[in-house]
């Protein structure tokens, strides 16, 4: 059962490489100033809190109907 | 028990991939790009599979954009006088209105997550680039608990149904230039996590 469930990871991992996502390295960095906010403010709180980004916010406004 | 740390630790690379790719459709559906942002697509891309000629091509637009242009071009394909050419809902997608029954079950999905809108934001959340937003954060842990599970949930519930079609639909859009192989890119991916969710057993 475990031995499965590490063998289709790998096959997912595999297959997730050779998809070609590594392509994207590096856009955390040139996405940065608009980066996804992180979860809750306050620790304590994790599953708590979190607020869609300003950009989408922008994007709502802008998209007003 | 070390090789599955290692295979954890392996793992994480291509999850964190998955988070960048989000992340970046994310910010590209929400407003159109800077400059600065214009100028780092233009580096991207490979030959070697169709995810990297999409962002090949995407490389070959960014070059040849400019910033205003772009905007312009958003706005048409997004916002438009009165609406844009795509309305990018899942609502919209799912049932042809807005506010229909995929933002109430999203809304609650979200509550259980402890995601919400801006205060003061009085849009609906089913906007492709908040969803996207939201599986960066799964993926990376940032809510939820991370397991590969809840993001299958969120994504077979929430993306699988309708984002396909809708950047399919982005990608054949007469507005497109900028945006058509951002609408590849998107396509492409969609079909990657749905084939990669199903490995995961």
């Amino acid at each position: 059962m475990r031995r499965e469930k590490r063998a289709s990871g790998q096959g997912r991992r595999e297959f997730l490489k050779l998809a070609g996502l590594g392509a994207v390295v590096g856009t955390v960095a040139a996405v940065a100033g608009e980066r996804p906010a992180e979860a809750a403010g306050s620790a304590g709180a994790p599953a708590s809190g979190y607020r869609l980004t300003e950009h989408v916010k922008k994007a709502y406004e802008l998209a007003r109907f | 028990m070390v090789d599955s740390t290692v295979a954890e630790r392996l793992l994480g690379e291509e999850e964190e991939l998955r988070a960048q790719v989000y992340g970046l459709l994310a910010r590209l559906l929400a407003a159109p790009p800077d400059a600065a942002l214009l100028g780092f697509l233009a580096g991207l891309g490979e030959r070697e599979t169709e995810f990297g000629r999409a962002l090949l091509a995407l490389a070959e637009r960014a070059r040849a954009a400019e910033v205003e242009a772009v905007a312009d071009e958003y706005h048409e394909l997004f916002v438009g006088v009165g609406r844009g050419e795509l309305l990018p809902y899942a609502s919209y997608y799912l049932t042809g209105f807005l506010y229909e029954r995929p933002l109430a079950e999203l809304r609650s999905d979200l509550r259980q997550l402890g995601v919400a809108r801006a205060e003061g934001n009085k849009e609906p959340e089913d906007h492709i680039a908040s969803l996207c937003e939201v599986m960066a954060g799964l993926v990376r842990g940032a809510f939820g608990d991370g397991s590969l599970e809840l993001q299958r949930r969120f994504f077979m519930r929430h993306l699988e149904p309708w984002a396909g079609r809708f950047f399919q639909d982005l990608e054949r859009a007469q507005a497109a230039r900028f945006y058509a192989p951002v609408g590849s890119l998107g396509r492409l991916f969609v079909d990657i996590e749905r084939a990669a969710f199903a490995m995961a057993g």
